[in-house]
């Protein structure tokens, strides 16, 4: 169980800022490593036009609450980080773009889910899933709490949205 | 000089990749490798010549811990180290990986060539050969445990 939230999430309006400062940070940490450079945050993150790019999703997770994280990367971002973390463009309709950004997914999920256990989430993390496509737009549920955090790396620009929600084994 | 048959554990085709680009780079030895892409894959290729193993956590059908367990359960299979190299950063799943499930070092993604190399000099002598009795790793798991049991205070 976490510390930081009530096991019943319905009347909670927001992601505790704790959780999304970590996420926010885990973020940074993790595509510095990766690229070299700390991706600059920007606050006003919250347009949602659509995008022609990819998506990876994986969730941190445990048996009260699940925390999902959508990283959304642009084709020209994605481009650029396949040339950093693989050392050559990868074609962005190749089966290797899905797996970078999968990978990168996870990279990430481990990184926030050693982070927010400092702050009282313990979590473990799931598999990624990866969607690819045009005019993509991440539409947010409107129930569970939900954050919208965009980025401006050196390879460009990205987006990572998290919902915060009750597992579904405690449905 | 004779080829060190390693075995390279990731569901991720451009980790592995990673993993096998970093050890040739590096030059320490001469590798042959063995790839799966999941826990249950490498305990099916998992044999008598496989003299070391790179290993992701988190995989489809059977974690690494879950493999590394598997491993370590058949017997006389103490002398192979198996390396974790994941995502996973938590101090307890590094606890776990290295005292439950018989892993012997614990590397985190993105891992750089330095760390890779640090971990491997435990196991190749600079001539490139695979040193087969491995009697530090009890060492080394102490010193592991003593950086876990650092982090947590």
């Amino acid at each position: 169980m976490s510390e930081l939230l009530p096991i019943d999430l319905a009347d909670l309006k927001e992601i505790p800022q704790e959780i999304i400062t970590s996420v926010r940070e885990s973020v940074e940490v993790t595509f510095e490593s990766i690229s070299g450079s700390r991706p600059e945050f920007h606050e006003n993150g919250d347009e949602n036009a659509p995008m022609n790019g990819i998506i990876g999703h994986i969730t941190v997770f445990n048996s009260h609450h699940t925390l999902t994280l959508m990283v959304a990367i642009p084709r020209e971002t994605a481009l650029s980080i396949s040339e950093v973390f693989c050392g050559m463009e990868i074609p962005f309709e190749s089966d290797d773009m899905g797996d970078l950004v999968g990978e990168l997914s996870n990279i990430l999920a481990g990184e926030v889910a050693a982070s927010v256990e400092q702050v009282g989430f313990t979590g473990q993390s799931s598999l990624p899933t990866v969607t690819r496509g045009s005019d993509l737009k991440l539409f947010m549920p409107n129930k569970p709490p939900t954050a919208r955090l965009r980025f401006e790396g050196s390879g460009g620009g990205f987006w990572v949205n998290l919902a915060l929600y009750e597992s579904v084994s405690r449905k | 000089m004779s080829k060190i048959k390693a075995l390279v554990v990731d569901d991720s085709k451009i980790m592995r990749s990673a993993v096998k680009r970093t050890l040739n780079q590096l030059m320490l030895a001469d590798f042959e490798y063995v790839e799966a892409i999941d826990g249950e894959d490498a305990l099916e290729k998992f044999s008598d010549d496989i003299q070391i193993v790179f290993l992701d956590w988190n995989m489809p059908r059977m974690t690494g811990v879950e493999f590394s367990k598997a491993v370590r359960k058949k017997g006389n299979t103490e002398h192979i180290p198996i390396i974790m190299i994941t995502a996973e950063k938590s101090m307890g799943k590094v606890d776990t990986a290295l005292n439950e499930g018989g892993a012997n070092a614990y590397v985190t993604k993105p891992f750089t060539a330095d760390q890779v190399s640090q971990v491997l000099s435990r196991y190749i002598d600079k001539n490139g050969n695979f040193l087969t009795e491995n009697g530090d790793q009890g060492e080394k798991k102490s010193f592991f445990k003593d950086m876990l049991n650092f982090n947590k205070q």
